[in-house]
């Protein structure tokens, strides 16, 4: 088992590194290689570290221990077919470690990027859960029982596509450089990551490569259905090209921005689910 | 951190997942208890791995905290 976390958080990686690659190319940028947040995750764990005097120890580094727990964690519910809701938990305790990390080192530029992070669950979160109107179709929000539909029925992307659109916001809203990345924007250095070095940054990286795997491998479970294993990597790698096509080309908005976006996102697919539960017998 | 109390954490975490990935395929113990398992040691082995063969070097120092 500890080879598919192995594997999903190198392949996260990748796929990070991909991501910035077509940003880059769509910016007539050369851009990295593509397997350089592999290089970075190893560099970093290299590097001599040490805590900062301002930190609190505990809360600087059990963030990193919990930010890795939750996301193999969430893998292995996603491999095994559990419940969704387990993870909507996940993602919202991600939420509280992207603010434990900014609060916990005592730099004011980690404490906006927490700031942000507490502001952009107002409309993250209740944009994650509006994927629960698939429940209408599925009476069902354990993954094994809506791929078993979807194999019935057909993709859940064609049946209702205003759920898979929410869940592809919700994955832009975690990919750097994107138009919501408002909790590690330039302007606060690296936001909530700024004072997390080292071997600590290391363990961040594993963090951001399971996190991309897990929302992308969950994004092709819940509305694509059972697919070869092969064929859910090439399908995540195109839905990554496309929201890295999206980063490209839109400007990251202000925090106010952000939410109010996500906000009218989220009433948008409130209506829709409002919608499906009148209509469906 | 010393680092003999790194490298007792590192092999701590190594033999949990060893040892509950052999009492998984020899079926003594279920699978989600072999999952909750490496999903506590896993961490541990990253973060313990990577402070066992870190440069040497560094004190603790004040981030910049504004003007």
């Amino acid at each position: 088992m500890i080879e598919y976390l192995v594997f999903a958080a190198a392949f996260g990686l990748l796929l990070l590194g991909l991501h910035r690659k077509v940003i880059a190319r769509v910016q007539m940028r050369p851009g990295p290689p593509v397997w350089q947040e592999i290089l970075h995750a190893l560099k970093f764990s290299f590097k001599s570290t040490w805590v900062p005097k301002t930190a609190s120890s505990l809360l600087y580094v059990g963030v990193v221990l919990i930010g890795i727990g939750i996301w193999s964690a969430a893998l292995f519910v996603v491999l095994a077919g559990e419940s969704i809701l387990i993870l909507f938990a996940i993602y919202m305790l991600h939420k509280i470690v992207e603010h434990g990390f900014g609060l916990s080192s005592g730099s004011p530029y980690g404490k906006f990027g927490g700031v942000r992070s507490v502001i952009s669950a107002a409309s993250e979160i209740p944009l994650f859960v509006t994927i629960a109107a698939i429940y209408f179709f599925t009476d069902s929000l354990l993954l094994r029982d809506i791929i078993a539909y979807q194999a019935i029925h057909g993709p859940l992307l064609l049946i209702a596509p205003p759920a898979a659109i929410a869940m592809y916001i919700v994955i832009l809203s975690k990919l750097p450089y994107g138009p919501f990345s408002i909790v590690e924007s330039k302007e606060l250095v690296s936001g909530y990551k700024t004072e997390h070095f080292g071997v600590w940054r290391a363990g961040i990286s594993v963090i951001d490569g399971l996190k991309t795997f897990v929302l992308l491998f969950a994004f092709v479970a819940i509305f694509i259905g059972a697919v070869p294993f092969s064929l859910a990597l090439v399908i995540m790698t195109v839905v990554l090209v496309s929201l890295s096509f999206v980063c490209a080309v839109t400007p990251m908005l202000s925090p106010f921005d952000s939410v109010t976006v996500q906000g009218i996102v989220t009433l948008l697919m409130v209506g829709y689910a409002g919608v499906l539960w009148w209509v469906m017998p | 951190m010393k680092k003999t109390t790194i490298t007792y954490g590192l092999a701590a975490s190594a033999l949990v997942i060893v040892v509950a990935w052999g009492l998984l395929a020899a079926s003594l113990i279920p699978l989600w208890a072999a999952e909750t398992a490496i999903v506590i040691a896993f961490p541990v082995l990253v973060l313990f791995l990577a402070l066992w063969w870190r440069a040497p070097g560094g004190e603790e120092d004040i981030p910049f905290i504004g003007y």
